[in-house]
């Protein structure tokens, strides 16, 4: 019993993992730029979300009309910014790691380094839950699963059904091709980039519900996210939902049957060894990329 | 006295007067807030200089270095701090098991074949993380509670400011002293190959593998060594403080900074961030380090991608004067701040002059002098030859080769010698399987089936590198020469690792000798960006004869040439050829193989079609069709 709610519940907290994941793994795919500052956008939708609830004490859902398209102007300056260095897919890493270090300064500076939650008068969902049986599953990680589901259904249709997802698709080919064949490239990577951010500010929120901030969480999501990036394939968006919920459950279950300790190493085992089978990731179809 | 003896000897002038300011600081009056400022600088540079071996040098990014410095801190904290060991005794653990701890990472990461650049940092992100969690977790590290380290007591008169200043300056003079001397020897060359093009590489002979793992290894040591030191001047070990991203955040900037590909690079960055650190500080400015060392990070790589070291090298005397004036001005005026501030700031206006002026000129693209060449080329002779080396032994066997990408069967069953002396043209309709079987013989694909045979010993499962010193060369369709060394260099590095390993000093004047066989001694000088492609193919051929192979596969080496230079390319191949070396040439010029091959090899959709003759093969019935149309008539 205890190993099938680890199972469900490890599904559901991947969804939060892929949930921050897909943007990583798109922009990472799609217009080359290994983009940590991601986290940083992250990050900042989650604190935005915590200061306008706790200060309006409006619904935490409910900050998401102004998290998202706020999130969305910073993920297009960010790209282009990125657009304008016109860097190698390394450097990008670098400079993004340089962004990365002075957003978590400053929210350090603004929120301070310690711990800060909601409070529960104002964040109804960090209570509740869902019982099924003898199974619960808290509601905040029903609700990343399924944003994280809708962020992954939405991005597969756009990208296999519409001209701009034709079009990114191209340029995730090669770029100075589909930029011969009139795709405007700077136009569709401000959009993406935009998006991105986007799904940072639901990646923060959600998190925000069920967990308490500090600015060094930040470092915290880097091992397990770039691990559902890598595994699901660079670009993959299906794949990193999917690997988002494999390393959830992995690390569920192992954490039940042995002890949270070692969740670390089986997860980090696992990735090395798939790495060495599966280069271009266990679900990789060669599909964005 | 050449540069590197020059920089070796102002080294240990260096080193000796920092040790003697350690020994007689109390005499000298000398204030111990500059001996624990200095010996925070002694341990950044010892962290960054061994993270660049492999970082810097060969170019593989690693955001582990916490990693080394969190085990050598925790095996000297907990021994010494709850277990009562001796410091001495912490030491060479930690430089044992940071070093096992390097290998693992090294034999795990660099045996996966797609390994990037990107993967790897992001797995090397990923080592601390998992050892922080190990000793938070773990109670007998220390739960996650800090551990306070017993210190060992200073020798003789040395008070414990001196001791732990000493102690540091010696990691960090070894550090550097490793990194000096990897520079300056084969490892250095082979280190750099890799950063430029490690397939090239490996194909010239370098053993890739065995290298990335001696610098992985020498920079965990290193990193664990001052790491153990560490624990000793910070006191007081928590998981944050040693397995933390600063570490690594620090250890980037620093060398970005200072600049990856000399040893100095390091050693400036860290002076300058540990100096721009502590000014910060002094003013009440903590929260704002990480704020400034994130903004130097995205400008430096935006603008200057190759370092302080380059830049003040290019404009030395620039930013002399610039840290004179400053610092001098400073000083004299006297209203603010004190010594530090001023050496700071003088060190930041030179710096900056540096890296606004020392921009590294374009080399301008060298044109060729068409008409000297024009004048040469009627000289040319296309008759046969009459000193061809006579055609001896069978060197080159394949048995039944065969190849298979998935389902598509890029080569099946093809069986082919080739004996010492001949010039075998390889000719097939594109998609015929030409590149696909010169990759084979080189290494750098393995055979799905069949046997190919050297000089009677079986590659099909050597590397590149042991294929190499069998004695196969190759060059690439498209040039692929190292970017960041000299035209020369490129050719020296071939020598240094092909059959016959010597030093980069003694490889040099040979390498002349390679560039005047291809005509390309007056640009030994010059860097590849600057040469145009008839020079690069040149330069591709000098490189490939320079590790002295018995067979020469040249993939293409006439594509894309105007008649002038094609001639050339024709002469030299026909002097490498009288010199004894076996070639294979990949071409669709016709006209030209039939003139100077001795045989000529015809592949169609993956199968041998003709061999033989010139003249026989071309008027082959299936040779006209297959290659030249149904059509066509010759």
């Amino acid at each position: 019993m205890n190993v099938v709610q680890a199972t469900l519940s490890g599904a559901l907290i991947g969804g939060l993992y892929a949930l921050m994941a897909i943007g990583l793994s798109v922009t990472w795919g799609v217009l080359r730029v290994i983009n940590l500052a991601h986290f940083g956008l992250i990050l900042i939708g989650a604190y935005l979300t915590f200061q306008l609830t706790t200060s309006w004490g409006i619904d935490p859902l409910l900050t998401l009309v102004v998290t998202v398209p706020a999130m969305f102007v910073a993920g297009a300056v960010l790209q282009w910014v990125f657009d304008r260095l016109a860097l190698a897919e390394f450097n990008s890493l670098l400079v993004s790691f340089g962004l990365l270090i002075i957003t978590i300064q400053v929210a350090s500076n603004v929120w301070s380094a310690d711990f800060q939650r909601m409070d529960a008068a104002v964040n109804p969902y960090a209570t509740e839950s869902v019982s099924i049986g003898r199974l619960v599953f808290p509601v905040t990680t029903l609700l990343a699963f399924v944003l994280a589901g809708l962020v992954v259904l939405g991005a597969h249709l756009v990208l296999r059904r519409t001209f701009a997802g034709r079009a990114l698709r191209a340029i995730a080919q090669d770029r100075a091709v589909a930029g011969a064949f009139g795709v405007d490239h700077r136009k569709l990577s401000l959009l993406l980039g935009g998006a991105v951010g986007a799904t940072a500010a639901l990646a923060g929120a959600v998190f925000s519900l069920s967990n308490a901030l500090t600015p060094e969480t930040a470092y915290e999501w880097f091992g397990i996210v770039f691990a559902v990036v890598i595994l699901g394939g660079i670009g993959e968006v299906v794949g990193t939902f999917a690997a988002g919920v494999l390393v959830g459950v992995l690390s569920g279950v192992v954490s039940v049957v042995w002890s949270p300790a070692t969740a670390p190493f089986v997860l980090f085992s696992a990735i090395i060894l798939a790495l060495l089978l599966r280069p271009r990731g266990l679900f990789a179809m060669g599909a964005v990329r | 006295m050449t540069a590197g003896v020059r920089g070796a000897v102002v080294l240990l002038v260096v080193l000796a007067g920092l040790l003697a300011l350690g020994v007689f600081a109390p005499d000298l009056d000398f204030p111990s807030f500059y001996l624990v400022l200095l010996g925070t600088a002694f341990f950044w540079i010892a962290q960054t200089s061994s993270w660049n071996l492999l970082s810097g040098y060969a170019g593989y990014f690693s955001f582990g270095q916490a990693a080394y410095v969190g085990v050598g801190a925790y095996c000297t904290a907990v021994l010494t701090g709850r277990h009562g060991v001796s410091f001495y005794w912490t030491v060479p653990l930690a430089a044992v098991l940071c070093g096992l701890l390097a290998l693992g990472i090294g034999a795990v990461a660099f045996r996966l074949g797609s390994l990037r650049g990107e993967i790897f940092a992001l797995l090397t992100l990923a080592v601390p993380f998992i050892l922080s969690a190990l000793a938070r977790i773990n109670g007998d590290i220390d739960g996650g509670q800090g551990t306070i380290v017993t210190p060992p007591e200073a020798p003789g008169d040395l008070d414990f400011q001196q001791f732990q200043y000493l102690l540091a300056l010696i990691v960090a003079a070894v550090a550097v002293g490793v990194s000096y001397l990897v520079q300056h020897s084969r490892a250095g060359s082979a280190l750099t190959a890799i950063h430029d093009d490690e397939d090239v590489a490996e194909v010239l002979g370098v053993p890739t593998f065995r290298y990335k793992i001696l610098a992985i290894v020498a920079g965990g040591v290193l990193g664990g060594v001052a790491g153990s030191v560490y624990a000793l001047q910070i006191g007081f070990v928590t998981v944050e403080s040693v397995f933390g991203l600063t570490i690594p955040l620090f250890v980037i900037v620093m060398a970005v900074l200072g600049g990856r590909s000399h040893w100095l690079g390091p050693v400036l960055g860290a002076l300058l961030i540990v100096g721009l650190q502590d000014r910060l500080s002094s003013y009440g400015l903590d929260s704002w380090n990480a704020i400034f060392l994130g903004a130097i990070l995205v400008v430096l790589v935006a603008a200057a991608p190759d370092g302080l070291y380059a830049r003040l090298k290019a404009r030395p005397w620039a930013a002399l004067i610039a840290f004179v004036v400053v610092c001098g001005t400073l000083a004299i005026v006297n209203l603010w701040g004190e010594e530090l501030d001023w050496v700071l700031a003088g060190m930041l206006a030179a710096a900056a002059v540096a890296i606004v002026l020392g921009t590294r000129r374009e080399p301008v693209p060298a044109q060729p002098e068409a008409e000297a060449v024009a004048a040469t080329v009627s000289t040319v002779e296309l008759e046969p030859d009459d000193d061809v080396p006579p055609v001896g032994d069978v060197v080159v066997e394949c048995r039944n080769v065969a190849k298979h990408f998935g389902g598509v069967r890029a080569l099946e069953d093809v069986s082919l010698d080739i004996r010492a002396g001949e010039l075998i043209g390889l000719i097939g309709p594109n998609g015929s399987g030409k590149t696909t079987l010169v990759n084979l013989l080189s290494g750098t694909f393995r055979p799905t089936r069949g046997e190919i045979r050297v000089g009677g010993k079986d590659i099909t499962r050597l590397a590149p590198h042991q294929i190499a010193h069998v004695g196969m060369a190759r060059t690439y369709q498209i040039p692929k020469p190292f970017g960041s060394m000299t035209v020369r260099d490129n050719v020296a590095t071939a020598i240094m690792f092909g059959r016959e390993p010597m030093s980069l000093r003694a490889a040099r004047p040979l390498a002349e000798e390679h560039l005047a066989t291809v005509s390309l001694d007056h640009l030994a000088d010059s860097h590849p960006a600057s040469l145009n492609l008839h020079q690069r193919q040149l330069l591709e051929t000098a490189r490939a004869i320079a590790s002295g192979p018995k067979v020469l596969l040249l993939d293409e080496a006439l594509a894309g040439l105007n008649p002038a230079e094609l001639d050339n390319a024709v002469r030299v191949v026909r002097r490498i050829h009288r010199s004894g070396i076996t070639i294979v040439i990949v071409e669709h010029l016709l006209r030209v193989l039939n003139q100077v091959c001795t045989r000529i090899v015809v592949l169609d959709r993956g199968t041998k079609l003709a061999d033989g003759e010139p003249r026989t093969v071309m008027s082959d019935p299936d040779v006209v069709r297959a290659y030249l149309g149904r059509q066509a008539h010759v």
